[in-house]
Order: C-alpha cells, then sequence, then structure tokens
C-alpha cells in the first residue's frame, strides 16, 4: 500500500515535469530537425526514455539539460536509423509553413524562415541559449565543446541571421 | 578597456552579458550604444521567433502502433501507458483555455523563460514605449531595469509582460486590463509564486517571482510599487477593440 501511495506521488511528480518541459523541449526538438512530425515522435521518445532512467536524475532542477540530453542522443539515433537525402532548405520552409508563418508579424515569419537556413551547428546552441536559456558553459558540455568555440557559433550563428534577416549590419564586427 | 571591435563580438555572442567592462565600454561609445539598441530589438524578435506554437505542434496526436506486452516489458509497457497520458493530458493542457487566471498566467510564464534572467541591460527604451503605448499606459522611471518588454497575446487579447529587475532578483509583470478581479488572489503553482491584484478600472495586475525564495508579503509590495507607477493615458478599455 505505502508502495504503492509512494509510487503514485513519483509518477504525479514525473508527469509535472514533463508538463511543465514539454513545451520548450518540443520547441527545442522542432529547430534541431526542422521537422515538426519527427519532433513530435523524438519528445515522445523522449519521455518514454526519461521515465525508464529517472532514477539518474538526481535533482529536478537539472531536469532541463538532461532532458535535452536525451533528445539529442534520441535524434543521433534517429539519423542512424534513417539515411536522410540532403534537403533543400526551400522545401523544408515550403513543408513547415502553417508553423513558421503562424506569426502575427511578417518579420517574425521571416526570421523563422532565416533560421531554417541556418546551419546546424550554429543554430543548435543558438536555440540552447536563446530558447533554453542555457548559459555558455552549459551549452559547452551539452555540446561537447570548449566555451570559446561555443561563443565564436552564437558569434557567426547571430551574424548570419541578421545578414539573412536583411538587418543593418554596417556595425557588425567582421569575423 | 575593450574596444568597439571586441565589444560587438562579445555582444553579438552573448548580448545579455552585463560584464561590467562591456558595460563600461557601451556608456563610453555611442556607435556601440545604437549596436546594442538594435541588437536587442533583433534579440526580442529572435526570442519570438522560436517560441513556436507548441499546441499546433502537439495537435493531432498520430498514435503508434501498440507494443506488444509481455512479462519483462511490462515496465515498458506501463512507461508507454504514461508517455501517451502525458501526451494526451499535455496536448489538453496546453489546447484548452483553463478556468484559473493564476494557472493561465504561470503557463504563459513557462512559455517564456527566457525572460527572467538576472541583468542589468535594459530593454531598448523604443521596443518598451511600444509594448506600453500598445496598453495605452507608460510607467515612471522609478519602477526599475525592465529587462524584458512584450506583448503577448493571453486570452484573447494583447497584454504587456514586463520583467522588472527588483532587489528580490527578476520579477515579471502582466498588465491584465481585460480580467477583473474582485479581490486580491495569491498563488504558488509549479515553481512560480504570484499575486494578482485588482486595479480599479483597469482589470488587474499579475506580478510573479520564480522560485519559493520570495514571501508573498514581498510580492506584494512590489505589485503596489509598479501599480503606483503606472500612469495611464487613456481608458485602457480602448485596448479591447
Amino acid at each position: 500500500m505505502k508502495d504503492q501511495v509512494g509510487g503514485n506521488h513519483k509518477r504525479a511528480r514525473f508527469e509535472a515535469l514533463c508538463r511543465s518541459l514539454r513545451p520548450d523541449l518540443l520547441r527545442f526538438a522542432f529547430w534541431l530537425s526542422r521537422d515538426r512530425a519527427l519532433a513530435e515522435d523524438v519528445v515522445q521518445e523522449t519521455m518514454l526514455r526519461a521515465w525508464k532512467a529517472q532514477d539518474s536524475l538526481l535533482d529536478e532542477a537539472a531536469a532541463k539539460p538532461w532532458f535535452l540530453t536525451i533528445i539529442r542522443r534520441e535524434f543521433a539515433r534517429t539519423f542512424e536509423r534513417k539515411r536522410f537525402v540532403t534537403v533543400d532548405v526551400d522545401e523544408l520552409v515550403a513543408r513547415e509553413e502553417p508553423m513558421l508563418a503562424a506569426a502575427e508579424e511578417q518579420n517574425l515569419a521571416e526570421l523563422r524562415a532565416a533560421l531554417f537556413k541556418l546551419p546546424d551547428e550554429y543554430r543548435e546552441p543558438l536555440v540552447l541559449q536563446v530558447l533554453m536559456g542555457l548559459s555558455t558553459a552549459e551549452i559547452a558540455r551539452e555540446l561537447g565543446l570548449s566555451g570559446a568555440a561555443v561563443l565564436t557559433r552564437l558569434f557567426r550563428a547571430r551574424k548570419q541571421l541578421r545578414a539573412l534577416c536583411g538587418e543593418d549590419t554596417s556595425l557588425d564586427p567582421e569575423s | 578597456m575593450i574596444d568597439c571591435t571586441r565589444y560587438r563580438q562579445a555582444m553579438l555572442a552573448q548580448p545579455h552579458d552585463a560584464d561590467p567592462t562591456l558595460l563600461e565600454h557601451r556608456a563610453s561609445c555611442p556607435e556601440c550604444t545604437l549596436f546594442t539598441e538594435r541588437l536587442l530589438r533583433f534579440e526580442s524578435g529572435l526570442e519570438r521567433a522560436l517560441r513556436v506554437a507548441v499546441a499546433d505542434a502537439v495537435v493531432p496526436l498520430r498514435p503508434k502502433a501498440p507494443r506488444p506486452v509481455v512479462g519483462f516489458r511490462k515496465a515498458w509497457a506501463m512507461a508507454a501507458g504514461l508517455a501517451v497520458a502525458v501526451v494526451v493530458a499535455g496536448g489538453l493542457w496546453l489546447g484548452v483555455p483553463r478556468a484559473s487566471l493564476a494557472a493561465d498566467v504561470v503557463t504563459h510564464m513557462q512559455e517564456e523563460p527566457q525572460a527572467w534572467r538576472r541583468t542589468d541591460v535594459p530593454v531598448p527604451s523604443a521596443a518598451l514605449q511600444n509594448v506600453l503605448r500598445d496598453a495605452h499606459m507608460h510607467l515612471a522611471a522609478e519602477t526599475g531595469v525592465v529587462s524584458y518588454a512584450n506583448s503577448c497575446g493571453f486570452r484573447g487579447h494583447q497584454v504587456p509582460h514586463l520583467v522588472i529587475q527588483t532587489e528580490s532578483g527578476p520579477v515579471t509583470v502582466m498588465v491584465l486590463v481585460h480580467e477583473h478581479a474582485l479581490k486580491p488572489v495569491q498563488f504558488d503553482e509549479q515553481g512560480y509564486r504570484g499575486v494578482i491584484v485588482p486595479v480599479a478600472g483597469h482589470g488587474s495586475l499579475a506580478v510573479l517571482t520564480r522560485g519559493p525564495a520570495t514571501d508573498f508579503g514581498t510580492i506584494e509590495h512590489i505589485a503596489h510599487r509598479v501599480l503606483d507607477s503606472i500612469v495611464w493615458t487613456e481608458d485602457s478599455s480602448a485596448a479591447r477593440l
């Protein structure tokens, strides 16, 4: 009986954790894959794996990076299983248009399309920083890079993105 | 003292970096101040662009083929069931309006975690003024550093969502001119603690902190301080149109 109460409590806590993190995890997965359906599948698999491995999460405050790591591994597995053909970014943008264009402002839709065009190596740290709120050190840990390498990628990401969006970059420094 | 190139490189990597050497350079360089204003405006757009509509991403759910349930796989089946329940509950939770105003405010907070940064960098003045102008209000200067300002969709209306840096850390303020509260409400949900206070003739004001560190008395004090600093430029009911 006691075990059952404990199990219910554990499940309730885990569900609450998933509920609170799920919106951002889906967004992260979407920007990582640029594919809504794939993002949904990966997050769903991530939740399953997280449930099985929940004992390894010692501190709920560290749940976000813990889930991010599982998502990234799940993506790696997906890419191992499937052999993706080279993608045409314009095609990707057109396919996800309902989601990308669901912005009240035209410039947001343009910005989203530009994010699609950003190379993965720049888009991922940018999403981790801006959307997920990770520090440079946390991004470095997640991506297995040095802090300096992360900063360089973030610098290049914004520089490219601003240029793609037709921003005034006259004051931007050279690389 | 760093030069303009180093300053701009650093800012492009971390636009909300509040390193004293960066702040010192910015204060002494009008071109870098202009660069920063442009960059933070762009950053505000970037933050909003990345927050794609999650409800759209979740619904419709595509059921997966049932997994075989045998002996040692029982735990796996339970996990699958739980995950589906979480997905369904998550979808419903995201897609259906909640009865409680406090719950809706908390849900909105969870969609904008990047707004909670502790920083000394104020949001560009023009961006703040745009948000406040849309709500027919402005803020007295002594409110504190407003580090985030966005006009957010909330229960069918655009409302100002501000983050003010206070002695208790970043505090989120939502000006809810369309939500009438009869009396002050305290809430403590999903890691957010806050109050919703009625504003005579202008709906209500929600003020939240993250985590349990700040007591309700302090949050109410901050709420009243913010209220005192709001100047309504015209009848905010015009904002309903």
